[in-house]
């Protein structure tokens, strides 16, 4: 027999355990991120929920969940069993849009604190008008939990009436699927009509895979047919694997026509007797215990690994994405360099300039025209590594991403911001050129501003601009000139590695603001290791 | 937890397959037989299953069970020539789809045009099938009633209804009239599965030309039946889905087959069931319950006289409510419009679906201002505006330096001598390679191309984009050539009439200059007679009148330097202007175009732009 042995250095390394789960993240939008984010979810919720209030307190209630499709009767079916109508039943679907706690008097404490299900609130509403709770407008019905106490269940018993699993209402499924994880005894419901339907087979699938205790009930069998249903069942589930399940058949009796009442005792009866056994003899109560909870802690070596792989992937996609940018901008920042080196900002109007200059243009006006041709270079640079980013972004499912998508359309446009960087550059160089200029004796006579002009056009204008080095050297001698030229250069380098950069960096920062690390998939499975050892 | 994160995950996966349901029909109706065959055998083995939906009803309808009658046989039955005529609107909205599907196939990708493709086959087979016959399916979730409704209709147990779940496996039709075998060919039902109804079902003939399919479940775990429910509903004329008091609410019935087909509400029958299971007032409520469901799935229902789904209750099992439904099918078979309706609605959900590829968000198109802009943007790259500047100051330039008093022109040629020439005569002689800016090009396309494709759909911009880009290459080479013929002509720049004049002037002020300083010279030597006022009132003349000739010059020459320049500048942009149009606006222009009648296109099929 599995007895449930607990150290408190297990609690500590699921306590852990748990805050790495916690803090798992998965914004990439990849194929098996929103099943990732669900199984999370889940997880974290079946950990706070259920395994560690478990592990903590053994002793306190056995918590059983009623759970199954709409119209199976559940509400019904946990009336009959505590004896008066703790829950709405009624012929409109969905029914139960709150889920209620039953337990003995003397229990309530066990479930009035944030022991077990710790994000839903507790109403304390003994008995409410008949359909006054599922209609109130405003308050979100699905995050609340009614709580009720009778006499005619027995101490160490809780029943939870829970949503329908295949509500049409999304959120009522997500809170029926976290309640039944909170369970120590799953109940699953079907009915004569349904017990081939898709959905409530997932959910048996799902207990047969945590290995949790599970009992289940055919409702609503038309007493006629009732053997031939039942073996009907009874074979679909041997061939699931689910042959050993406690099966209990409860007819279909006219007092249970759609909420009108309670179902007589001895319908329920065999499953009463069987729940309460399980409560109060210690022996199967612990069986029972434990058999859920190592279930669930087994399921673990399953899920954790699954959670890692994917917070892997998430890390993987992070890093294509980055690459990609890298990538674009690098062979951007390359390209503008050579076409730097060939003199490509010397063309079209600072051409024209620089050939009328000195006697047609002045030394303003060349300047303008080379710093506005410098600029459209960088800003064609700029804007063709985002296009090819975009475009290798596109393949990435992960892209799709809203952060990444919709950019922020009230930031300054990169011509302004290009422009920003080169008409410093611009005025560092004639900074620059009227130094040079003060130092020279003759310097009275020379113009720092045709100096600065020379200086750019020589920088950027290649090869072709091979007489302004001359000019540049006829005016401030070899040596200045040389000096002057390294100087700018060093400048002109300086800015445009800055300027690419921070466009680089610009790109990447929503992706960094998402804040994907390769460390939670290594912690995942840390954690699972060091859980492991002390079992 | 898995069940429902599942839950919502299924309706994605589904869809691919539904797209390719259509077409293969022969091939799975080979498949089908062979699964109706193994699931015989199985009943057997299982053994009698013969008795009503749930057993407490089984000796009720011991009466009805009558010997089936005879397969209707392919041979016995005269073709039918009238095949299904669509009327005017509903016509010219297919080959408008078919013209928006033949006008897109370069520009959409085959996965997006497939659900049209689509629809326009089922529309083109259907078509060609017969007009007098509706065919009717009837889905629903396991255990809803579906074929004990069929088999109440038809009159007799055509279709084996048990509590064992799910019971029908493979879709059985049963047809009213003859002559709708090609249509029964097109479900993929084998002849095996085939009825006729009861004689003293139809006594009137009610139900004449209806074919009545009765589904298998698409709720259960048995997931061939949901592929089989799938492609089946995608080819009948219209739809009666069963629901029950216990499942009328299920997420699967809604989320995946109800709300998708919102738009099928005038072909849609819901017919709640086993009303008699619930007491009094009840069936009424859950009547209005399930209205509201439907009213928030976005399906039109049927009241007041208005199009939309005929909601009703009734128990097949007790007879309630079934005279209702047969009479309102009755009507709508005799209608003969169901066919055509529900083409009609398919092509609305494929036009919707299209929608994001089509519908454009405000003006498109080129407009004027951005045309002129690419027209500025490579001006500037060619350097219109730099070489006009410059041909403007070196002409006025020139016109100073001629109309200049000598003596200023001696001491510039002496200041000239000093320095070496530089960015003169000497360099414009030399022709440049890549005189036009890569980089301003790039980006006058760019910009274009932005400003052509803002507010179009991501497949057509794209198009445009590829357009522009395509139309680039090439653009500066053209354009470094262009600017070296359409620079000004060679040879000396043009000079106004009175020019002439004015350097004649210059000179006889110098002249005078001369000959009022040779006379005064004279007048010291003592050559003549000694007279101060005439030579120094010439000299003074000359010196004076020099440069204010000079300056009566440049004022004048303002003008035509103007002139000049701005000729100058107009030749390169103008050539520039017309080398973009050529290259890049007209392709971009083209494909607008090309937008802009699939647009009108998707208007019709859509039904507004007819």
């Amino acid at each position: 027999m599995v007895t449930l042995d607990v150290r408190p250095q297990l609690i500590d390394a699921l306590s852990a355990l748990r805050d790495r789960v916690a803090a798992a993240r998965f914004p990439l939008p990849l194929a098996g991120a929103p099943r990732a984010r669900a199984n999370r979810d889940e997880l974290l919720a079946q950990l706070d929920d259920y395994l560690v209030p478990r592990l903590k307190d053994p002793e306190a209630p056995l918590l059983a969940v009623v759970g199954g499709s709409t119209g199976a009767g559940k509400s019904t079916l946990v009336n009959s069993l505590v004896g008066r109508r703790v829950s709405e039943a009624g012929v409109l679907r969905p029914t139960t849009r709150t889920p209620v706690l039953v337990c003995h008097p003397e229990d309530h404490h066990w479930f009035s604190g944030m022991r077990v299900l710790p994000d839903l609130t507790r109403v304390w509403v003994p008995q409410q008008e008949p359909g006054d709770d599922m209609l109130l407008p405003g308050e979100d019905p699905a995050r609340v939990l009614r709580v009720e106490t009778t006499e005619s269940l027995p101490r160490g018993l809780a029943l939870l009436d829970a949503p329908d699993i295949d509500s049409l209402v999304a959120d009522n499924r997500v809170l029926a699927a976290e309640l039944i994880c909170a369970a120590d005894i799953w109940i699953m419901v079907t009915t004569a009509a349904r017990y081939a339907d898709a959905v409530p087979w997932h959910l048996l699938r799902t207990a047969k895979e945590y290995d949790v205790t599970l009992v289940t009930v055919l409702d609503r069998v038309p007493h006629q047919v009732v053997s031939e249903v039942s073996r009907q069942y009874g074979a679909l589930l041997t061939k699931a694997g689910l042959g050993h399940v406690p099966r209990f058949t409860v007819p279909e009796l006219p007092e249970s026509a759609w909420g009108g009442g309670l179902l007589p005792a001895t319908a329920v009866a065999p499953l009463r007797t069987w729940l309460v056994h399980q409560a109060q003899d210690s022996a199967a109560r612990h069986q029972v215990m434990a058999r859920t909870a190592y279930g669930v802690l087994d399921s673990l070596k399953s899920r954790m690994p699954e959670l890692a792989s994917a917070a892997a992937a998430q890390y993987a996609a992070a890093t294509r994405l980055t690459a990609a940018v890298e990538a674009a901008y690098d062979s951007e920042h390359a390209r503008v360099r050579s076409r730097l080196q060939s003199g490509a900002v010397l063309a079209g109007d600072a051409l024209k300039r620089w050939r009328a200059f000195p006697l047609d243009c002045t030394a303003g006006e060349l300047l303008d025209a080379l710093s506005e041709s410098l600029t459209t270079l960088l800003v064609c640079a700029v804007t063709a590594a985002d296009d090819r980013v975009d475009e290798s972004w596109r393949r990435e499912p992960a892209a799709a991403a809203p952060t990444l998508r919709d950019r922020d359309p009230t930031a300054e446009s990169v011509e302004h911001r290009i422009g920003l960087a080169v008409r410093r550059w611009r005025r560092e160089l004639e900074e620059c050129a009227e130094d040079e200029v003060r130092e020279l004796d003759k310097g009275a006579t020379l113009d720092p501003e045709a100096v600065a002009a020379l200086v750019a056009t020589a920088l950027l204008g290649g090869r072709r601009a091979r007489a302004a080095g001359e000019r540049l050297a006829g005016r401030l001698g070899a040596h200045g000139a040389l000096r002057l030229r390294d100087r700018g250069g060093r400048l002109l380098t300086e800015h445009l590695d800055r300027a690419v950069h921070a466009e680089r960096e610009r790109r990447l920062a929503p992706l960094d603001a998402l804040d994907v690390h390769p460390e939670p998939q290594a912690e995942l499975i840390a954690a699972l290791s060091v859980l492991q050892k002390e079992r | 937890m898995t069940a429902a994160t599942d839950q919502d995950h299924e309706p994605g996966a589904t869809e691919p397959a539904e797209g390719e349901d259509g077409v293969p029909e022969a091939s799975g109706a080979g498949a089908e037989e062979e699964a109706a065959q193994t699931e015989e055998g199985r009943e057997e083995d299982d053994g009698v299953w013969d008795d009503g939906l749930i057993a407490r009803r089984m000796n009720d309808t011991a009466e009805e069970q009558q010997p089936v009658s005879a397969v209707e046989s392919r041979a016995s039955v005269p073709q039918t020539p009238t095949t299904l005529a669509f009327d005017g609107p509903l016509r010219s909205r297919l080959d408008a789809l078919r013209e928006l599907v033949g006008l897109s196939r370069t520009r959409l990708d085959s996965r997006t045009l497939a659900e049209a493709g689509r629809v326009l086959d089922e529309a083109a087979a259907r078509r060609r099938l017969s007009g007098q016959h509706t065919v009717v399916a009837i889905a629903g979730a396991t255990g809803s009633g579906k074929s004990q409704l069929f088999n109440a209709l038809a009159g007799l147990t055509i279709s084996e209804t048990g509590v064992r779940r799910p019971t029908t496996s493979a879709p059985i039709a049963c047809s009213w009239s003859d002559g709708a075998a090609p249509l029964i060919d097109r479900l993929g039902i084998p002849p095996r599965l085939r009825r006729r109804p009861a004689q003293h079902a139809d006594p009137d003939g009610q139900l004449r030309g209806l074919v009545l399919v009765d589904l298998p479940d698409h709720d259960s775990a048995a997931v061939q039946h949901r592929e089989q429910v799938d492609r089946v509903l995608a080819l009948v004329d219209a739809v009666v889905w069963v629901v029950d008091p216990e499942k009328y609410a299920d997420a699967v019935l809604h989320e995946r087959y109800l709300r998708p087909m919102a738009g099928h509400a005038e072909i849609m029958f819901v017919v709640l069931n086993q009303v008699d299971r619930l007491p009094g007032e009840a069936a009424e409520q859950v009547l209005d319950d399930l209205r509201r469901l439907l009213d928030e799935d976005g399906i039109a229902l049927g009241e007041y006289g208005e199009p939309g789904a005929t909601v009703l209750a009734l128990s097949a099992l007790t007879g309630d409510g079934v005279g209702e439904l047969r009479e309102s099918l009755g009507q709508f078979v005799a209608e003969r419009g169901a066919a055509a309706r529900r083409i009609s609605a398919d092509v609305d959900a494929a036009g919707w679906e299209l929608r994001p590829v089509y519908a454009s968000s405000g003006r498109t198109g080129l407009s004027e201002a951005a045309r002129e802009e690419f027209a500025d943007r490579l001006a500037d790259a060619v350097g219109a505006t730099a070489a006009g500047e410059a041909a403007e100051r070196a002409w006025l330039r020139n016109a100073n330096r001629a109309c200049g008093t000598p003596w200023l022109r001696l001491w510039r040629w002496y200041q000239d001598r000093l320095e070496p020439p530089t960015g003169r005569l000497p360099l414009r002689a030399q022709a440049d390679e890549e005189a036009t800016a890569r980089q301003r090009v790039e980006q006058a396309v760019r910009t274009v191309a932005e400003r052509a494709c803002a507010g179009l759909p991501a497949p057509w911009a794209q198009a445009v984009r590829e357009a522009a880009v395509r139309g680039s290459q090439g653009l500066p080479e053209a354009l470094d050539e262009l600017a070296a013929r359409a620079g000004l002509p060679p040879g000396r720049p043009p000079r106004p009439g009175w020019w002439p004049a004015a350097v004649l002037v210059q000179a006889s002020m110098t002249l005078l200059q001369v000959v009022g300083g040779l006379w005064l010279v004279a007048q010291i030597v003592g050559v003549m007679s000694p007279n101060l006022g005439v030579p120094v009132l010439l000299m003074v003349a000359g010196i004076v009148g020099g440069p204010l000739v000079e300056w009566g010059c440049r004022m004048a020459a303002r003008g035509p330097a103007r002139r000049y320049g701005m000729d100058a500048e107009r030749r390169l942009r103008e050539a520039a202007a017309g080398c973009g149009r050529a290259r890049v606006l007209d392709p971009v222009a083209a494909e607008l175009l090309r937008y802009r009648e699939v647009r009108e296109q998707y208007g019709k099929v859509m039904g507004v732009g007819a």
